[in-house]
């Protein structure tokens, strides 16, 4: 017998979306604000926040079952914040200097309560566990 | 900002995200004491946008901070009332659970106000 995937914005999955609601309306908001008034300064980490902005609402759109194909949306979002969060908190773990201005994703997501890296592994184990299964 | 909102504000939105999980234990949907809850901390944050637009002019702070701390206090108005929506359109656990993360991440906004803010 195949079972048919359940809707990833149902049950905890709407508290989920809440949260990547959330991140995707931070990270936005604070990746404008870097952009229009100190693109210059630490032109990396600024193009980064934009990155981990972009990520947050593909999440939070996919999750939430926006869209023509929202669970494939939904696994590349959360696989490159995964990657993100372990290889810019990597990187900064290893050389401060990198990013002269913190973003989500520097020192494991450390400087929001560890939610950046919390989050990837929850939502890659919320859309395994709603998936297509015969 | 002078006053005592900004930390009333600030315990009333960690209250409501309190009572929420109450809620969620006790598997209970939101009710009309929640919206009200909800809404006198909805009214409370847009008279804080209101002291902050007028007092904005007597304090020093920079284009950025002026733009971070508007941008907060905007982002204060549509946490609940986009949270309420997403989470009333289903009855479950964990849509009620949606109000939490609206409460806990409007007490974040009134923090983050409250730094900005030069003292």
């Amino acid at each position: 017998m195949t079972r048919t995937a359940t809707s990833t914005s149902s049950g905890l999955g709407r508290a989920l979306v809440a949260v990547y609601g959330v991140f995707a309306l931070a990270a936005t908001a604070r990746s404008l604000v870097q952009l229009a008034t100190k693109a210059g300064e630490a032109p990396l980490a600024y193009v980064l926040s934009a990155v981990a902005a972009l990520v947050y609402v593909a999440a939070t759109l996919g999750l939430a079952e926006v869209g023509p194909s929202p669970r494939r949306l939904a696994w590349a979002a959360v696989g490159f914040e995964l990657v993100g969060v372990l290889t810019v908190g990597t990187l900064t773990v290893l050389d401060p200097e990198l990013f002269p201005d913190a973003t989500v994703w520097s020192d494991y997501g450390a400087g929001y309560g560890w939610l950046p890296l919390v989050l990837p592994f929850v939502g890659i184990a919320w859309l395994w566990r709603t998936r297509a299964r015969d | 900002m002078d006053g005592p909102l900004p930390l009333a504000l600030l315990v009333a939105s960690l209250l409501f995200a309190a009572v929420v999980l109450v809620y969620v234990v006790l598997d209970r949907t939101p009710d009309w004491g929640l919206l009200g809850f909800a809404a006198v901390i909805e009214a409370a944050t847009l008279v804080l946008l209101v002291v902050a637009a007028v007092q904005v002019g007597d304090v020093d702070l920079s284009g950025g901070a002026l733009v971070t701390l508007f941008g907060y206090l905007v982002a204060g108005l549509v946490l609940l009332p986009i949270g309420f929506v997403w989470s009333l359109a289903e009855r479950s656990r964990g849509a009620t659970a949606v109000l939490m993360v609206a409460g806990l991440a409007q007490a974040f906004v009134v923090v983050r106000v409250m730094q900005v803010w030069p003292s």
